[in-house]
């Protein structure tokens, strides 16, 4: 049996079987993802929407060759989605198909493990190994703060107490990655708590890797002009600016299309795959798509 | 297995333990047990090289974003200076080491116009509107000197919007423009369905859902009232005694129009509504729409004229009621204080609180003496001076509702 020690041994290995699960982290986000796997302290992404928050978290469950768990928080989730529920649909039938045949039927079978719901933390807390599993707790500024320090509470003791069956006690208490794009200040007993991260807005050359790897028919000269022309786009005042995932999104248009190289013309015709938003479309329509496509060939 | 750190001049502990110290001096957030961590963190990354280090000590230390310009201040201020002596032998400027850093103290900025007052020194620094600052506690001047290392705008917080040069003035409204105002909020007539049992059973609904299930109600269904934000109303005196104000005030006034959907209005001989012209993206065309609809800028001031049209054209059919009403004003109105008692009155029972602004107020010695002024107050729940960035935080806060309400004499 492998152990995490042995797969992940320095932050230099970590960042080449990233790289092989072709998500590219630089040095920082390594250094993080590394500390947090090993310290097993949870650890708090934040960054723009699409600079990989999530991704990180699953490149990483597929290294380590295990399981992730993924629980996406939003506004009023309670226990009962994040933990466990009684399937109450079920044990209402399981009392009346006892009815009809006549069979008596005592409390506790109800309250057995067969009528548990499991959610994803509880899943990732019963996970039996051999490694730890991944648990990302997707975007939690989005969910209420009471809901965070409940989370905070659980995990901390890696338990959980269902009070029909007993303590469920993790074996292997799971590697906890947190995802947060801002929308709330998250309260200061998580922050404490955990490693923190910032992920910067890559610069040109790594957003062309990534669009290469991401968009594998598209031509390196492509990508690369691509990558300029975002980074000129990004530097307007636009209410959405666009991200990696644009970035991919017009690459694999523009490789569709057909076209090789980057034109005003070709810009203008591909701007709904960039900009998402009525302003940021006159913004940049005022510019003009031969200024975005100068960038690139400047 | 990670091996012990190769740099064997660097014990984790002490390196820990010192830099960790001179972060907290500079006004982060630092509880003793990250020293721990830190010393943990070398232990498994190995700090060899600059890099290395900083990552760990970022990762460890840094805990929100915003004090990520702080961070690498202090980390440069202490580390630059120490890993590499070679770098500073002899240089009476290079950033100080370890624990010598509350000798130093940051050039005061020169660009001030002549004749301005000092800025109060013993104001902590400005705490950006809407971060809780859970960090203003330490004391005041190296701390100073590592925040104008930070950030050259930095310095453009204490200063009062008069005293600063038309340049310092468009960078501070660009700061200013990002102030999100919001209001207390109130419960609307509306149910919503909620996901948490220890709301109201909707009974109509979970009745409905039953019929679905042969007459089990199997899930149960709760509501709440909805909540919603109160209307925010913001009356702007924009006569010839604001002036120096008034421009760092309506930009203020238009990132609320556009953004908290907030109604804005301008007075000083009349009261011109400006929402609409306000309530566009672009700050600048915005400003320019509303300087050609009012007319009236830098005249004279009728104050209880303009707030008895407020309430009669607008107010009274709704736009005040329950709402947070902000009066930006110095108070000093051509009309008789009993006809602004009488108008201030009205407002009181119409408005759910009343915050006054008056960029005097942080004048030493100011009291709120003059007739308007004097008799505006006893209405109002805040009063604050406005007259700073930083300032402007006070402002934020007294439309939450964060601020006591003051003690009237």
């Amino acid at each position: 049996m492998v152990t995490v020690p042995e797969l992940v041994p320095s932050v230099g290995a970590l960042q080449r079987a990233l790289d092989a699960e072709d998500y590219l982290a630089d040095e920082g986000l390594a250094t993080a993802v590394f500390l947090a796997v090993r310290m097993r302290q949870p650890l708090l992404l934040e960054g723009e929407p699409g600079v990989g928050k999530t991704q990180i978290a699953k490149a990483l469950a597929r290294l380590l060759n295990t399981e992730l768990f993924r629980l996406q928080c939003y506004e009023g989730i309670s226990a009962g989605e994040a933990l466990y529920e009684w399937n109450y649909p079920r044990q209402l039938l399981g009392i009346r198909l006892a009815e009809a045949r006549g069979v008596e039927l005592a409390e506790t079978e109800l309250f057995g493990r067969d009528y548990l719901l499991r959610r994803p933390l509880l899943q990732a807390i019963e996970h039996p190994g051999p490694r730890p599993a991944v648990l990302l707790l997707d975007e939690i500024d989005r969910a209420d703060a009471e809901f965070e320090a409940f989370t905070f509470e659980l995990l901390a003791e890696a338990a959980v107490t269902i009070p029909e069956l007993g303590t469920v006690t993790a074996e292997h208490p799971p590697i906890v990655i947190l995802t947060s794009n801002r929308t709330r200040d998250l309260h200061d007993a998580l922050t404490r708590r955990c490693l923190y991260h910032w992920i910067d807005y890559p610069g040109p050359e790594r957003i062309a890797q990534i669009v290469r790897r991401r968009v594998p028919s598209s031509s390196q000269a492509l990508a690369t002009e691509a990558a300029a022309a975002i980074t000129r786009l990004r530097s307007l005042d636009l209410v959405k600016p666009p991200g990696i995932a644009e970035a991919i999104d017009w690459v694999s248009a523009l490789t569709v299309l057909g076209i090789e190289q980057l034109s005003g013309r070709s810009v203008e015709q591909t701007w709904g795959s960039v900009l998402k938003n009525r302003d940021d479309l006159d913004v940049a329509a005022a510019r003009g798509g031969a200024w975005v496509a100068e960038a690139a060939h400047g | 297995m990670a091996d012990r750190g190769l740099q064997p001049s660097i014990e984790a502990a002490a390196l820990a333990a010192g830099f960790s110290t001179a972060l907290h001096r500079a006004g982060l957030p630092v509880s003793p047990d990250r020293a721990a961590r830190l010393a943990e963190a070398l232990r498994l990354v190995p700090p060899t090289d600059r890099a290395a280090l900083y990552w760990a000590c970022r990762v460890v230390f840094v805990s929100q974003q915003q004090h990520l310009a702080r961070f690498d201040a202090v980390f440069s201020a202490v580390f630059d200076g120490r890993l590499d002596p070679a770098e500073s032998r002899g240089d009476p400027n290079a950033p100080p080491a370890v624990g010598s850093e509350t000798r130093t103290k940051a050039a005061p900025p020169t660009n001030r116009p002549a004749g301005a007052p000092e800025p109060q020194p013993d104001r902590p620094p400005a705490p950006l509107p809407g971060a809780d600052s859970a960090d203003g506690d330490t004391d005041g001047p190296e701390r100073d000197a590592i925040l104008a290392l930070a950030s050259s705008d930095e310095h453009l917080h204490e200063m009062a919007f008069a005293d600063l040069d038309p340049e310092e003035l468009d960078r501070l409204r660009q700061l200013v423009a990002r102030i999100v105002l919001s209001t207390p909020t109130r419960s609307s007539r509306r149910r919503h369905p909620s996901p948490h049992s220890r709301d109201r059973l909707d009974v109509a609904r979970t009745v409905r859902a039953a019929q679905r299930t042969g007459g089990d109600p199997i899930t149960l269904h709760h509501a709440r009232r909805r909540q919603t934000p109160r209307r925010l109303v913001l009356l702007c005196d924009v006569s010839g005694s604001m002036e120096p104000y008034t421009r760092v005030f309506l930009t203020l006034l238009q990132g609320a129009a556009s953004g908290a959907r907030a109604e804005a209005f301008v007075f000083s001989t009349h009261l011109t509504r400006l929402t609409r012209q306000l309530a566009l993206r672009d700050p600048d065309q915005a400003l320019a729409q509303a300087a050609a609809t009012a007319t009236d800028w830098a005249g004279g001031t009728r104050l209880a004229a303009s707030i008895r049209r407020f309430i009669d054209d607008f107010g009274r059919r709704g736009l005040a009621r329950g709402a947070v009403i902000v009066l930006f004003s110095d108070g000093w109105a051509q009309d008789d204080p009993a006809d602004v008692d009488a108008q201030m009155a009205r407002l009181r029972r119409l408005a759910h609180r009343i915050v006054w602004v008056n960029p005097r107020k942080a004048a030493a010695g100011y009291r709120p003496l003059v007739g308007g002024m004097a008799a505006a107050l006893p209405y109002c729940d805040a009063f604050v001076s406005g007259h700073s960035y930083a300032a402007l935080a006070d402002v934020a806060a007294a439309i939450r509702g964060d601020l006591h309400p003051i003690d009237h004499p």
